[in-house]
């Protein structure tokens, strides 16, 4: 989006007077909605919205081989897909930049062993074990897409039930799974610790929660800090052009740690109060 | 023979319909505020995402301007979630791009290209859940995007997928039933000028079945205009009321 | 409305999905109640179900509908066939489970729901909105199928009983759940629904004692008080299914040995030798055919076949066995096979068995013995009140259950067949134990025939090419009156030659789908038995509207060659067509007009020319190494009244046989060639693999005795050397010979070529890359398929989604492939009858040939009669007095003192009857010559000699007589 000059001497202003153009504060979210199972299909899925800011999050469980270094671990893997329905900008491979640009952020932040426990996903040591595949598609573009992004994964799989399996072992040792078709005796993820992502835009010389798609074009850097509901900071990492004084990385640090918890909330008590009447997209 | 009285041997498909009755249809026109024209569609578990952007300038190199007509852009996406084994990847292999290029050739014929020279439309599918009939949903879904797009056609356009099973046809097959029958058809058409924009066939299908197979899907696509065309209209109405 | 089943499933492949698929339900589904109030209004309302004025219960006294459970219809589908029982509901929980439980039983109760006397009405409460049950978390799929029907039956029965509009009730009519779970019973009792087990109904029905035989005795243990169990416990099947998995058991199809009966054989992919089971306790109550588990015993235990004939007691009355039931302790562990235990049973095979009735020695009781008459299948119990009058006749019984504390199974009379030795029924026996379905052809099927008085019509003529003109003749076996092929040559003018094979255009009257295809295609082909044919398809188009007869005006498939005079093809043409066949003669009337020089007219002609051709065809197939084999045929010679066979004698091989046999064979591949082209994927072609080289060795063994070599590297080394190994002073020394080397081959067998790889089509005894059946459609299903597919390749039909399905034609191929086995095997069980029959009062001295030297009796040939028979050595002789044989396998032969037996030495053997056991009558051979001191019997003087001097002047008699 491009914007004029008078524009964005606006809504430098606007932050400056810590009263935004939409009229929240620094430190305010938009309105987020989420709706889970939303795709039959999947193991689980959730629809966010932050704003006008809206993500698809899929997740399927198949069952792999684990990697040889670690024989008792499940896995997860993301794909992020911009959708050229977000924007005609990501037709063909217009999103592929920004697309792995989120992947790498969600990788970093998911390879710590507190995030989820992966052991959970092992069925049988050596052999067998989850691996869940992440899927992100983006609907729409409306500013703050790593927050929304990271929301997403956090519903999809707080929502994700896997098969439950048994492991036979065949002549020779080899082992085979046998699958319950029942859904309702397959087993939950703990969501517990699965971080969320809070970006910082620096404006002028304060940083913005949340910016909008118009606040980002005139934005001066941000700043993606990972944060779990203890409010333990996971991981930072500065993206985009533009740059961060210390003093200002460490304001940031301190308001994620204060604000990052009630967001895990907001979205938790979310899902607990969703209703058991689902429309998805109809809505 | 055992294999199609499995599935109609109570003299209703497996899920319960008539041969001749459709899945459910629902559908929002305008689902997305960023696009100049969207829509959502379900028919029965197949869900649908098609967004419209355009008329406006050709994007990318001036080579791609035709003079006299509007150039038509589709995408046609299949997110990897959407199928029940989770896909390689959403566009780019065969499938995508033979449906890519059905939706294209289906929509040049359908649009007054002629009204918008030297501009680009561009029709954006995603296919969000695919339980069969993947092809006429996502013609249904782009219609009703350019109609909320206001984007001028000649008429709405219907798709309707249909298929012999023994001597009944089969309309809006599902992924299972895709599956178990030999060969299926998709046909598109205009409604009201009962033009077909859209005929395409896989498998085998003998010629002295076609027209039967045909006439079935034909009144389809009828079915479907009128589910569209009431659904359109309540929706606009309901604009109407709430713009006063 | 609209519901979502979702559940998880592991593909083939092994990944896991989650499956989710839509559930509509329907509130346009009726209750198909005639008078019923609040359906009859709907214009789509049919109804099926009409209530009795009176009920014919003593517990139901209201006139009532039966709506049975899956287990009543799958285990008491005769009582639902009883003519007693109507207006049955069938839910469509009910269909589905029987449809994937038991295709047999779906197939009956389709049969049932189709009979419109019966009024069996299919509810489709899956799909009603009222009536759908939704599968609570953690149930399991039957307590939820149970709830579903509970459901059901307590919907129609406020349906039924509720008038709309008002509150009263109108207690005209009510609902009888059958079951035979308690469990489920009483949750529907409690429920207010009527329900009863099956066997409590069928006692309650007013002057119907007979239905009372037929309930199916499931888990129930009527014979024991107290005793303790015979059997080991079966390992339940999921133990069973990891146990196999993981090697430890091996599973297979359960073979019994004909002649004893503690011994068995477990067949086991892969491995070469089957798992031999002994003892009672080993066998585990495994029946012939059941797939089962079985654990092999540790080596030192195993064992090897006792090789001896062991028929269980007649007279065994008690349930009591010794628990050291096994056979003879085995002396000769060289020979010690794989030997282990049957642990479990995978899939029960029971079908219907034929056989006696031997009542109990205990008056008034009602249990008796059923003896089968198929050696492999044990005794089964079964309960009857009608012992008396069923003593003397052929009874069917069906097997229900086997406790582990019963010795015999337990089973069910299922109906009377008719006296013993009656012809008529020893021929039911024999189409019943082969699985033959020969029913009258139902309504249903009938209503598919054309219409009579049936013309050919001016649009049929447009359609097809009009051979009328052409000198067309059929060539077949006297009497035959299912011509399905017929042929033509002619000179064209540019020297070549015209030849023409007219295949009977069955599939123009058999549409595919309707009920006589699909009638058909479960018949798989025609049986012929001595006396008797069982149609695929009615006589109307089998002997009639199909039938190439002479000069009458038929519908063909031509297929029609230009070839030179060398036998090349030239050029191949498929056409649909009208011919008129100017002759229908038999091969020896063929023969003899073709020998016969003074005769001119056109049909000799074209046989003459037919017959050069054929000449050149077959010795091109020869050289290219397809073999000659041989087997005996036989014909009997029937009395025209009695329909007694009158003589027996080898089947006759003419010139003209071979002619037709050449002509079709080159149809057939003709047609392979063109169908595999157009429909690479689910074309019908017929294959027949080379023999393992290890089936080979009692032909190697045979011809070694008589210093030929066999080789056996190509198929036309076999042949080459077939033809080679001939002994001046044994005529008979080659035929039998390529007796032997039949025996060594492989079945052909029907495929899609979808299915198989390219590389195995190769059809070996025709040395054909490709083969197929086009020229008898009458009588082979086969050949409709491949009919179909050769019309929709030359675009004068329509193909249809089954056809172009590799998978479902495949299905159709094995089911084809099954009847044609059992059609083979019911005609040789045919002429077995027959012969005995023939020898019956007869005693006849005959030469005959070694044809496989045994351990424990000769196999003899007697080239006059086409029979082959055991001369068992080692018997007990009449006069008690023993002589040993000694047995040399390496050789084979077997000798005592002088004499010594080899392969193809020349006997003169006594044939008779032993008629001492009623169920299996036996052709018994006695050796004549050579004499062996003790155990040959002497010569017949000329005395004796009468016996069959009269009956053979008798015979002749009557032949004049008959001309």
């Amino acid at each position: 989006m491009t914007l004029s000059e008078g524009e964005k001497k606006y809504i430098l202003d606007s932050v400056n007077d810590d009263c935004r153009i939409d009229g929240r504060q620094r430190n305010n979210y938009r309105l987020m909605q989420v709706e889970t199972d939303v795709i039959d299909h999947a193991n689980g899925s959730a629809r966010l919205r932050i704003g006008e800011t809206e993500v698809l999050v899929c997740v399927k469980a198949e069952l792999e081989t684990p990697k040889p270094e670690t024989p008792d671990r499940g896995a997860i893997q993301f794909f992020i897909d911009c959708s050229a329905n977000a924007s005609p900008q990501f037709a063909g491979r217009g999103g592929n930049e920004l697309a792995s640009d989120i992947q790498s952020c969600l990788d970093r932040a998911f390879s710590s062993p507190s995030v989820l426990d992966y052991t959970a996903l092992c069925v049988e040591r050596g052999h067998f074990s989850w691996t869940l595949f992440v899927d992100i598609l983006i609907l729409q573009c409306g500013g703050n897409l790593y927050d929304a992004v990271s929301l997403g994964v956090k519903a999809a799989l707080y929502n994700t039930v896997i098969a439950k399996v048994a492991v036979k072992f065949l002549a020779d040792n080899k082992p085979e799974v046998e699958v319950s078709s029942d859904p309702s005796k397959g087993f939950k993820l703990d969501v517990t610790n699965v971080p969320c992502f809070m970006t910082f835009l620096r404006i002028g010389n304060h940083c913005v929660l949340d910016p909008s798609l118009e606040e980002e074009s005139c934005g001066q850097g941000s700043l993606v800090v990972g944060i779990t509901v203890q409010g333990i900071v996971t991981h930072v990492r500065k993206v985009g052009p533009g740059s961060f004084h210390p003093t200002s990385m460490e304001d940031a640090l301190n308001t994620a740690n204060a604000i990052g918890p009630l967001i895990h909330m907001q979205l938790l008590s979310k899902l607990k109060e969703e209703t058991a009447d689902k429309r998805g997209f109809l809505r | 023979m055992a294999r199609t009285e499995a599935f109609f041997d109570t003299g209703l498909r497996a899920d319960g319909r008539d041969p001749s009755q459709l899945r459910k249809i629902s559908c929002k026109v305008g689902a997305f505020k960023q696009a100049d024209g969207s829509a959502y569609i379900e028919q029965g578990k197949t869900k649908i995402l098609a967004t419209v952007y355009g008329p406006q300038e050709i994007r990318g190199g001036k080579s791609k301007v035709l003079h006299d007509r509007a150039l038509i852009n589709c995408q046609f996406s299949m997110a990897v979630f959407c199928t029940s084994e989770r896909r390689n990847r959403p566009r780019g292999d065969r499938k995508t791009m033979e449906l890519n290029s059905m939706l294209q050739q289906t929509y040049e014929a359908a649009i007054r290209v002629e009204l918008f020279p030297r501009s680009q439309i561009d029709i954006f599918v995603e296919v969000l859940q695919a339980d069969g009939g993947v092809a006429s949903a996502a013609i249904n879904a782009a219609t009703l995007a350019l109609i909320d797009a206001g984007v001028p056609m000649k008429d709405y356009v219907c798709a309707c997928s249909a298929a012999m099973v023994d001597d009944f046809p089969f309309l809006d097959l599902s992924h299972l039933e895709e599956i178990v029958v030999g060969s299926m058809v998709t046909f598109a058409c205009l409604p009201r000028s009962k033009q077909i924009v859209l005929s395409e066939m896989s498998g085998r299908l003998h010629l002295d079945y076609l027209d039967k197979v045909m006439d079935a899907a034909l009144k389809g696509c009828e079915d479907v205009f009128h589910i569209m065309d009431s659904i359109v209209r309540s929706q606009v109405a309901h604009m109407a009321a709430a713009m006063g | 409305m609209l519901k979502t089943k979702v559940f998880f499933k592991k593909t083939k492949r092994g990944s896991v999905l989650k499956v989710v698929r839509e559930h509509y339900l329907r509130n346009d589904i009726y209750c198909g109640s005639s008078g019923c109030r609040h359906c009859q209004e709907n214009e789509n309302f049919k109804p099926v179900l009409m209530p009795d004025s009176i009920s014919k219960s003593d517990l139901v006294p209201l006139p009532h509908y039966i709506i049975p459970d899956t287990n009543v219809v799958l285990h008491q589908i005769s009582i639902l066939e009883s003519p007693v029982i109507h207006n049955v509901i069938i839910l469509s929980t009910v269909l589905q489970e029987v449809r994937n439980k038991s295709p047999p039983a779906y197939k009956r109760l389709r049969d049932l729901l189709a009979n419109e006397n019966k009024r069996f009405y299919i509810f489709v409460n899956e799909h009603h909105f009222e009536t759908y049950v939704e599968q609570e978390p953690g149930e399991e799929d039957n307590d939820r199928n149970d709830r579903a029907i509970r459901r059901a039956c307590f919907w129609y029965q406020e349906h039924l009983t509720s008038v709309p509009g008002k509150r009263k009730r109108d207690p005209n009519i009510t609902i009888v759940l059958l079951t035979d779970d308690r469990d489920n019973r009483e949750a529907a009792i409690r429920d207010g629904i009527k329900a009863y087990s099956t066997s409590e109904y069928v006692e309650s029905l007013k002057g119907h004692p007979e239905l009372q035989d037929l309930v199916a005795k499931i888990g129930t243990c009527i014979f024991i008080d107290n005793k303790k169990s015979v059997f080991p416990d079966h390992l339940p099947a999921s133990v069973v299914h990891d146990g196999i998995k993981q090697k430890k058991y091996l599973q297979g199809a359960f073979q019994a040995s004909r002649e004893n009966y503690l011994e068995g054989f477990v067949n086991i992919e892969g491995m070469e030798k089957p798992v031999l089971i002994q003892g009672l306790s080993h066998l585990n109550r495994a029946v012939h055919d059941d797939i089962v588990a079985v654990e092999l015993l540790p080596q030192n235990q195993w064992s090897a076949p006792s090789g001896i004939v062991l028929e269980e007691k007649v007279d065994d009355q008690g349930d009591a066995v010794e628990e050291n039931e096994v056979g003879e302790p085995k002396d000769h562990l060289s020979e010690a096979q794989p030997t282990g235990k049957v642990v479990g049973i995978i899939k029960r095979k029971w079908r219907h068995y034929c056989g006696i009735l031997q009542p109990s020695i205990i008056k008034d009781r009602n249990m008796h013995l059923f003896i089968p008459a198929e050696r492999r299948i044990p005794k089964i119990r079964i309960e009857t009140r009608q012992a008396e009058t069923l003593s003397k006749q052929r009874i069917v019984v069906a097997i229900d259950s086997w406790p582990r504390n019963s010795r015999y199974p337990l089973g069910h009379f299922v109906r009377a067949l008719g006296e013993v030795g009656d012809k008529a029924t020893e021929n039911e026996v024999l189409l019943l134990e082969h699985d033959i379905p020969h029913s009258h052809f139902s309504e249903a099927v009938l209503a598919c025939l054309p219409k009579l008085p049936w013309a050919i019509r001016e649009e049929d003529i447009e359609k097809r090419e009009d051979l009328r003109h052409l000198v067309i003749c059929s060539v077949d076996p006297p009497g035959c009156t299912d011509i399905d092929d017929a042929l033509h040559c002619r000179e064209l003018t540019n020297g070549n030659l015209e030849v023409g094979v007219h295949i009977a255009d069955v599939t123009h009257f058999i549409r595919p789908g309707t009920a006589i295809d699909q009638e058909a295609a479960a018949r798989g082909t025609t049986v012929y038995l001595v006396d008797n044919r069982i149609d695929m398809v009615p006589e109307l188009l089998s002997s009639n509207l199909c039938s190439l007869r002479g000069n009458e005006e038929r519908f063909a498939f031509s297929v029609i060659w230009e070839v030179n005079k060398k036998a090349e093809i030239l050029s191949t043409h498929f056409c649909k067509s009208i011919i008129c066949s100017k002759a229908a003669l038999t091969y020896e009337h063929a023969q003899l007009k073709i020998d016969d020089s003074r005769l001119n007219d056109e049909v000799t002609c074209s046989l003459r020319r037919l017959n050069s051709l054929a000449k050149i065809l077959k010795k091109q197939r020869m050289d290219k190494g397809a073999l000659i084999l041989a087997s005996p045929e036989i014909r009997f010679e029937v009395d025209s009244e009695t329909h007694d066979p009158i003589d027996v004698e080898v089947k006759q091989l003419r010139e003209t046989n071979s002619m037709v046999e050449e002509f079709m064979l080159l149809a057939n591949i003709s047609v392979a060639k063109k169908i595999l082209e157009d429909f690479p994927e689910c074309a019908v072609l017929r294959r027949h693999p080379p023999p393992p080289n290890a089936n080979f060795d009692p032909l190697i063994k045979a011809a070694k005795s008589r210093g030929f070599t066999i080789r056996i590297d190509s198929g036309k080394g076999l042949a080459d050397s077939l033809d080679a190994a001939v002994v001046p002073d044994n005529p008979y020394f080659n035929t039998m010979l390529r007796i032997v080397a039949t025996r060594c081959m492989m079945q052909a067998v029907y495929f899609s070529t979808g299915t198989v790889q390219e590389e195995d089509f190769y059809h070996y005894g025709l040395a054909a890359p490709i083969y197929t059946h086009f020229t008898s459609p009458i009588r082979r299903y086969a050949d409709i398929l491949v009919h179909r597919l050769l019309a929709a390749s030359i675009g004068s039909d329509s193909t249809y989604s089954h056809l172009l399905d590799k998978h479902t034609v495949q299905h159709l191929c094995n089911n084809l492939n099954y009847r044609h086995r059992m059609a083979l095997y019911a005609g040789r069980a045919s002429a077995q009858l027959h012969t005995r029959l023939f020898f019956k009062d007869r005693i006849e001295q005959q030469e005959g040939y070694v044809l496989f030297v045994r351990k424990n009796a000769l196999v003899i040939l007697i080239p006059k009669y086409g029979l082959e028979g055991n001369l068992f050595l080692n018997r007990d002789c009449e006069g008690g007095t023993s002589v040993q044989f000694q047995f040399n396998e390496e050789e084979p032969s077997q000798t005592c003192g002088k004499v010594t037996f080899r392969l193809f030495d020349k006997v003169i053997v006594q044939i008779s009857i032993n008629a001492s056991n009623v169920q299996h009558q036996k052709m018994v051979l006695k050796l004549v010559h050579p004499t062996v001191p003790g155990f040959s019997v002497p010569s017949q003087d000329l005395s004796k000699g009468d016996v069959s001097v009269s009956s053979s002047e008798e015979m002749a008699k009557k032949r004049k007589k008959k001309s």
